[in-house]
This record gives structure tokens, C-alpha cells and sequence, in this order.
């Protein structure tokens, strides 16, 4: 595609803060040397200034608050337990806040020592510098095997899933449904999921299960979690991280908003685990870049 | 949660904040400052009653959207007659279907100089789909994945058609400045 034409399609995206990393530092580097396209752009942001300026477009009236605080109150039994309620959250919230952040501080100490003795005692080859996301998904992945930590939602309806989800996380979770509609012999099953505290948040984790082993699916947004270290593998325009972390292998990448990890403790790199999403012929071409060489 | 920098907001007191712009939404639902302030009321109802099985990690803002767009989408299949979604080719005035006072004002000229009324009518002329966007990311700074959340459908699809809704707004923007124009001549 004409690289002015790929630019203007994306101007929308660049003036809400949308596009991020390398993707923003190409189009800003184009808008450098092209002066039609950053016309077109100051053009655009012109009008996206007049739209928001506007801002707000209506105004509660007086007695519509009134009314509202009357009705609030009047419910004041529910409300208090309400906010009891609401408050304890707040309190336990922060706990976990400090709990991570002793946690992570831990963490930090000990990565090394753990890394060490790993390497010494795991067959399996161990990669340093896992992402704290990549640590928290191996961890969650084993405190869920080891049936500390239950599933929320049992389903093995995707759409059932994904429609959980959709007021617990502030990124919209979408499962693909791949071995139905594929009609491709059923290699996995869909177990449930729940929520994980991570960063001040909830990450969505998703549990499958492939010949009685099981495979766990993390998601958050990417601008709480970014993948890193480990081995990088790049497959279809993406970044893969690579991780062994306990003897389970685990896989992290970003894509369209949405920061993933993939735990299983499949062989080799557990690449085969991508089939939870990409189970047709053509993915294959797909997973093999994961694979040793 | 957005009222993590002010723990000790209490419930009440964190929705209230988004009375403006919830009532905002409504009018952008509904159309109708009556149905609206309705509409308002039993969000704040509903909200009050599922506070306490708030995540603490849940964005308020966000979620009391949910909770409005939902009790509309109930009320719309409840009153068959009533009020309800319109298909884009059922809802798409021409310049023609504008308010008359809409040309009133020759003194402006250039798209930037449009005053908040004039835009408000722009908004409010688009079709449901289109002004709920436009509200959402342009008037409520929500961010792509945020209107997701609350329009239930996948981020690329919001992207597509924020970009569809603004075209149109810029249309009838620049159809109400040709008029001006003219009108000022």
C-alpha cells in the first residue's frame, strides 16, 4: 500500500492516542518528511478539536440531581451495606497493592537464586528475564493445577467466556471458537476461567485442558503488562517471548491492544498450546517458527 | 479503579460525579430530556443495588455506562412501541431535515468557529449508532477499548465505525457551513 495512503487511514487513530510503540514512531517519523500528509493531519485534529471542544453537549439539570440524591438516600440501608462493602474492596485492594509490591521486591531478590538453582535442577532449558507477566501467568497456571485457585465460570462455550468477562475487565475478551467452526476433530477443551489480580488489576485467565494436560491463557491489557526477555521469536509480524519458567513453557506477545501468555508444559517450546487459537492447516505455518530449530 | 487517588469517596458520592455525563449518554439513547432524566434514574437505581458486588478494580465510570446502556436496550425491547434503535437508512437527514435556527448565525464562517450548539445539533443528527460513538470517544474521552466494553462488540469494530461516523459528521458540519456561507453572502 502507498505509504501516504496507509498514513492518512490511520490519522484517526494516531490523534486518540491509539496507535503505540513502533507503529507510532514510523507514522510520526513519515509526518517529518511529508507536508501534505501532516496538513492533512492538523486538518483532522482541527476538527476533532472543534467536536471535543464542545464538550459537555448536556448538562443534568439541578433537579435531576436532586432527584437522584433523594433516591439514593432513601435506599440508605442498601446503599450503607453498599459502601461497607465498597470500602472493605478499596482496603483490600490496597493490601494486595503492597502485597505485590513486597511480592515483586521478593521477587526481584531472589530471580537470580531461583534462576540458579532452576538450571541446575530443571532438564529443561531455562531462560532468564521473564516478564512479570510471564511469572505471574506460570504461577497462576500452577496454582490452578494444583486446585488453589477454582475457576469462576465453568463453560466450554467460548462466546460464554468471553461474555463473562465483559463487565469484570476493562478490555473486551474475545475467545475464537475454532474447533467448531472448523469441524476439525476436537484436540482441546475449554474448561472455564476467572479473574487474577495483576498490577493494581484483574487479568482474564482462561484454563483448557489438551490430553489431560493443561494449558492456561492469560490476557491483559498492554498498557498494564508488556512482554519481554526471554528468547524472541518473531512469527506473522509479531514478537513472541519465549520462557521457561518452572518447567513450564511459556509464551508471551502483544497484539492489538491486548498483552497475552500461554502456559502449558507441552513439548519443546509448547508451541502445540497455540491451538487453543489457531487450530486450522494454515496456522501451522503459524506455530512452526516456535518450534526449535 | 478510577477512585483509587480518593479512597474514601463512598458510592454515592463516586457515581455522582458522573451524573453529567451519564445524563449525557441518555440523551444521546434517547433523544428526549424526559426519557433521558428516566432513563438517568434507574441506572443510579440499578447501580446502587449491584454496588456491592463492585470489583474494586472496576472503572465506576465505565461500568455505570454498562449499566445504562443495558437498562435502555431493556426498555427497547420491553416498549415495542416506544423508543428504540433506528437502521441507519431509516435515520439519515439531509441537510433539509435541519433545524431552521441552525442557519441563523452568519457570523460563522470556518468549522473551528462552530459554537457548541451548532456541533451538538451536528451530533444529534447522526444516526443511534454514529452519535453514541462520537459521544463516547470524542465528548466522553473514552478509549477504543473502553467503548468496546461498553458497546459489547470488538475494538476493530469500534474503530470502523468511529471512522464511518465522523466522516458523516464532518459532511453535515461542512453541508451547515456551505449554508452559512450563503446565507451570509
Amino acid at each position: 500500500m502507498n505509504k501516504c495512503q496507509d498514513i492518512r487511514e490511520r490519522l484517526g487513530l494516531y490523534l486518540d492516542n491509539e496507535l503505540q510503540g513502533e507503529e507510532r514512531q514510523q507514522f510520526e517519523s513519515h509526518l517529518r518528511e511529508c507536508e501534505v500528509c501532516k496538513a492533512l493531519l492538523d486538518h483532522e485534529l482541527d476538527f476533532l478539536n472543534t467536536v471535543r471542544t464542545s464538550s459537555p453537549l448536556y448538562v443534568a439539570s439541578p433537579e435531576l440531581r436532586e432527584k437522584i440524591q433523594h433516591q439514593l438516600l432513601s435506599k440508605q440501608e442498601e446503599l450503607v451495606e453498599a459502601q461497607h462493602e465498597f470500602q472493605r474492596r478499596k482496603r483490600s485492594q490496597a493490601k494486595l497493592t503492597w502485597g505485590l509490591l513486597v511480592a515483586a521486591v521478593l521477587l526481584v531478590l531472589l530471580l537470580p537464586v531461583v534462576i540458579i538453582r532452576l538450571r541446575n535442577n530443571s532438564k529443561a532449558p531455562e531462560t532468564g528475564g521473564a516478564s512479570t507477566f510471564a511469572l505471574m501467568a506460570a504461577d497462576v497456571h500452577m496454582r490452578h493445577t494444583r486446585g488453589q485457585l477454582p475457576l469462576e465460570i465453568t463453560a466450554s462455550s467460548p462466546q460464554q467466556i468471553s461474555g463473562w468477562f465483559a463487565n469484570k475487565v476493562n478490555f473486551s475478551v474475545q475467545l475464537p471458537n475454532y474447533q467448531e467452526s472448523s469441524g476439525q476433530e476436537k484436540l482441546y477443551t475449554l474448561e472455564g476461567a476467572r479473574l487474577v489480580g495483576f498490577k493494581d488489576d484483574y487479568a482474564a485467565y482462561v484454563a483448557y485442558q489438551m490430553k489431560q494436560r493443561p494449558i492456561s491463557l492469560v490476557i491483559t491489557a498492554d498498557a498494564t503488562a508488556q512482554p519481554s526477555g526471554g528468547e524472541e521469536i518473531k512469527a506473522r509480524g509479531l514478537m513472541f517471548h519465549y520462557n521457561a519458567i518452572q518447567g513450564l513453557k511459556v509464551i508471551t506477545w502483544s497484539d492489538r491492544g491486548l498483552t497475552y501468555a500461554l502456559v502449558s508444559d507441552l513439548e519443546e517450546r509448547g508451541q502445540q498450546s497455540c491451538i487453543v487459537c489457531h487450530q486450522g492447516t494454515k496456522d501451522q505455518d503459524f506455530i512452526a517458527p516456535l518450534k526449535p530449530h | 479503579m478510577e477512585e483509587t487517588g480518593r479512597p474514601n469517596l463512598t458510592f454515592n458520592e463516586a457515581a455522582l460525579e458522573h451524573l453529567d455525563a451519564l445524563f449525557g449518554y441518555a440523551m444521546t439513547l434517547t433523544r428526549d430530556p424526559a426519557t433521558a432524566e428516566d432513563l438517568v434514574q434507574e441506572t443510579y437505581v440499578r447501580g446502587a443495588r449491584a454496588a456491592s458486588k463492585l470489583a474494586a478494580a472496576t472503572n465506576l465510570r465505565n461500568w455505570m455506562f454498562v449499566i445504562m446502556r443495558n437498562a435502555w436496550l431493556n426498555q427497547v425491547r420491553r416498549e415495542k412501541t416506544g423508543p428504540r434503535f433506528v437502521d441507519f437508512a431509516d435515520e439519515d437527514p439531509t441537510i433539509d431535515d435541519w433545524p431552521a435556527d441552525a442557519d441563523n448565525n452568519p457570523q460563522v464562517v470556518y468549522l473551528r468557529k462552530l459554537e457548541r450548539d451548532e456541533v451538538r445539533r451536528a451530533i444529534e443528527s447522526l444516526p443511534a449508532t454514529y452519535r453514541e460513538i462520537v459521544l463516547l470517544r470524542d465528548i466522553e474521552g473514552f478509549s477504543y477499548q473502553e467503548i468496546a466494553t461498553v458497546l459489547g462488540c470488538p475494538a476493530g469494530t469500534v474503530m470502523s465505525r468511529l471512522g464511518r461516523a465522523r466522516e458523516k459528521l464532518r459532511q453535515r458540519l461542512k453541508n451547515w457551513q456551505t449554508k452559512s456561507k450563503a446565507k451570509a453572502v
